[in-house]
């Protein structure tokens, strides 16, 4: 990097300070939407709509209440309100910014990890003081990685989703046409007879893992599995996945109509007539700007 | 010292050249208008003096760094205000503010720019619920909160009322007294004339004139009486030597010459026997508008023009 002469200058803010900054910031703004209507109070409803008052639910079903409102949120509010940011310009606001572009991106996710496990645990609260729905420390603990993990993959894998939604009024349409039938397939709104084959495709998609792993760990016991190692692998391979997809895809500028222009003429004359020396931006000049560039993003930053 | 130096500065977006071998140099403390009609390039020059865009050719350093690789220590150093950008809606004015400021390792107190934009009042606001001026002072005031040594306002005022664009004004005024650097992209030349104390001007993606307001102004053609007559004023006794110059629809006279002192002579004659008001009479060179629609019109070289 080149010398910019600063070594009297003040210190740089260090990365873990505006990382921890900037995931609060965004699980409050998060916390503030409907986020919590959705993935927390939604979920919970269904869970009492669906069973009588001292009824036993098993920890399977549990996980399956507590899963929908984890992927609510992590894949749809996250997703929509991504796309909503950008196409609003508040991405390239933030761009503008010396905060290192990653930071941004990760406190996002991060935000939304720690939004979406809280609505999981949430519906297990529920399922535990409602439903008498056993639950063990080690299986609190494992549940809540899972849950970690869950959110983190679905987030992810929206992230390099919303890369493709051009506009915010496409947003929600595409994220639940995407969303609904991997849920339903999954089981967790309720089991469903289907082929075997979609079978075998669905438990390589992130919601059926993620069902049976909150449920495995949320009904753990001395001699069981804790973490089932195949679900682990498949969410974790969306996460890496989502991210890798996102670094080559993400976009910070909102999306702009294609417009063809003709080779410049060697003399263009203005044409005002006003104080004003033209009424549109010149911006149209500029088509949006190539994907963010991670590697020589964080190289620099560093 | 240079703040900003830039080497024929090209980008091409295909066959379309957006800004087609800019050079200028712009020494540190200096506010410099750029302005140009629609397609000019300004954006796109800007873009690249802030790092988004990468030359097509030619170079450019900002605070001697090459802005498409500036780092984040960089980037700390410059302020930046952008066309079409918008803010997180359901946070205070204050937080936001706060939580800027906490990306830079110098930051202004956040009470401090409140006043500096005028926004002392509204600093427990969401963002959402404030009016389209009052965001973009927010926006200002997330552009200097780190104490840039280089700002850029990019149609800081675009949509604004009267009033709001003169409380921005007043805030980016109050800047050059700390010895910022701006560079500001308007399309309002009262802007311009208001704050800037050099114009560069852009057609078609080439510097056409570098110069200062009252420069362009004396190559806007010769000066002028520009004078509104009072609603209801007989115009049939006007000397012969006004009355062609008189535009009946907005009832205003104006003579441009040369030598207005037998023009001048003659008006304040026919204003004296008719009693008239002479509080709408301006004598003096030609508008900073005339100027600049002539130099788009047809480009001039002007004193200090780089071509």
């Amino acid at each position: 990097m080149t010398d910019t002469g600063l070594t009297a200058q003040p210190r740089m803010p260090s990365v873990a300070r505006l990382l921890a900054a900037q995931v609060g910031y965004q699980a409050r703004l998060l916390a503030s939407g409907r986020a919590v209507t959705l993935g927390v109070i939604f979920p919970v409803i269904l869970l009492i709509a669906s069973h009588s008052r001292g009824t036993h639910i098993t920890a399977a079903d549990v996980a399956q209440y507590a899963v929908f409102g984890l992927s609510l949120t992590a894949w749809n509010t996250y997703g929509v309100r991504l796309v909503a940011a950008r196409e609003a310009g508040v991405l390239k606001r933030w761009r503008a910014t010396p905060l290192p572009r990653w930071c941004y991106f990760l406190g996002r996710v991060l935000a939304t990890v720690v939004v979406a496990t809280l609505a999981a645990a949430a519906t297990v609260a529920v399922g535990v003081l409602l439903y008498h729905t056993h639950l063990s420390l080690d299986g609190a603990l494992g549940a809540l990685a899972v849950f970690v993990l869950g959110s983190f993959a679905w987030a992810a894998t929206a992230t390099a989703v919303t890369a493709a939604v051009p506009t915010v009024e496409a947003a929600a349409p595409t994220m639940m046409l995407i969303y609904f039938p991997v849920v339903i397939a999954s089981g967790a709104l309720g089991s469903i007879s289907e082929p075997h084959w979609l079978s075998t495709l669905v438990s390589y998609l992130p919601a059926e893992p993620l069902v049976h792993a909150a449920g495995t760990a949320l009904g753990y016991s001395a001699g069981h599995t804790w973490l089932p190692g195949r679900d682990v692998l498949v969410l974790a391979a969306w996460a890496i996945a989502g991210i890798a997809v996102s670094i080559v895809t993400f976009r910070w500028e909102p999306h702009r109509p294609t417009q063809r222009r003709s080779a410049r003429s060697s003399r263009q004359v203005g044409s005002t007539s006003s104080r004003a020396t033209g009424n549109a931006s010149d911006a149209g000049a500029a088509p949006t700007t190539p994907p963010m560039q991670f590697e020589s993003a964080i190289a620099s930053d560093a | 010292m240079t703040a900003i130096a830039v080497e024929e500065l090209t980008k091409r977006f295909g066959n379309f050249a957006a800004v087609d071998g800019v050079s200028f140099e712009i020494p540190q403390g200096q506010l410099v208008a750029v302005l140009g009609p629609n397609g000019a390039g300004k954006t796109t020059t800007l873009e690249m003096l802030e790092g988004f865009l990468a030359p097509t050719s030619g170079t450019a350093r900002v605070l001697g760094v090459d802005p498409h690789r500036g780092d984040r220590r960089w980037r700390a150093r410059i302020g930046l205000v952008l066309q079409s950008t918008s803010l997180d809606a359901e946070i205070t004015v204050r937080d936001t503010l706060t939580m800027f400021a906490g990306l830079y390792p110098n930051p202004r107190a956040v009470p401090e720019v409140l006043e500096l934009v005028d926004l002392s009042d509204d600093a427990e606001t969401n963002v959402g619920a404030l009016s389209g001026g009052q965001r973009r002072r927010v926006d200002v005031a997330i552009g200097i909160i780190g104490r840039p040594e280089v700002l850029f306002l990019d149609e800081p005022t675009t949509g604004l009322d009267p009033e709001a664009r003169r409380r921005a004004w007043t805030a980016v005024e109050n800047l050059t007294t700390t010895g910022t650097t701006v560079v500001l992209t308007t399309h309002y030349i009262d802007e311009a004339e208001h704050l800037a104390n050099r114009l560069i001007l852009l057609v078609g993606g080439k510097v056409t004139a570098d110069t200062t307001p009252d420069r362009l102004r004396t190559q806007g053609g010769p000066a002028t009486i520009r004078y509104h007559l009072p609603d209801g004023t007989p115009t049939g006794d006007l000397p012969a030597n006004l009355a062609p110059h008189i535009d009946p629809v907005t009832r205003t006279l104006v003579v441009r010459a040369d030598d207005l002192s037998g023009p001048l002579r003659d008006l304040l004659a026919w204003v004296d026997r008719h009693h008239l008001d002479l509080s709408r009479l301006e004598v003096g060179p030609p508008s900073l508008e005339d100027a600049y629609l002539a130099a788009i019109g047809d480009p001039l070289t002007l004193e200090g023009t780089r071509r």
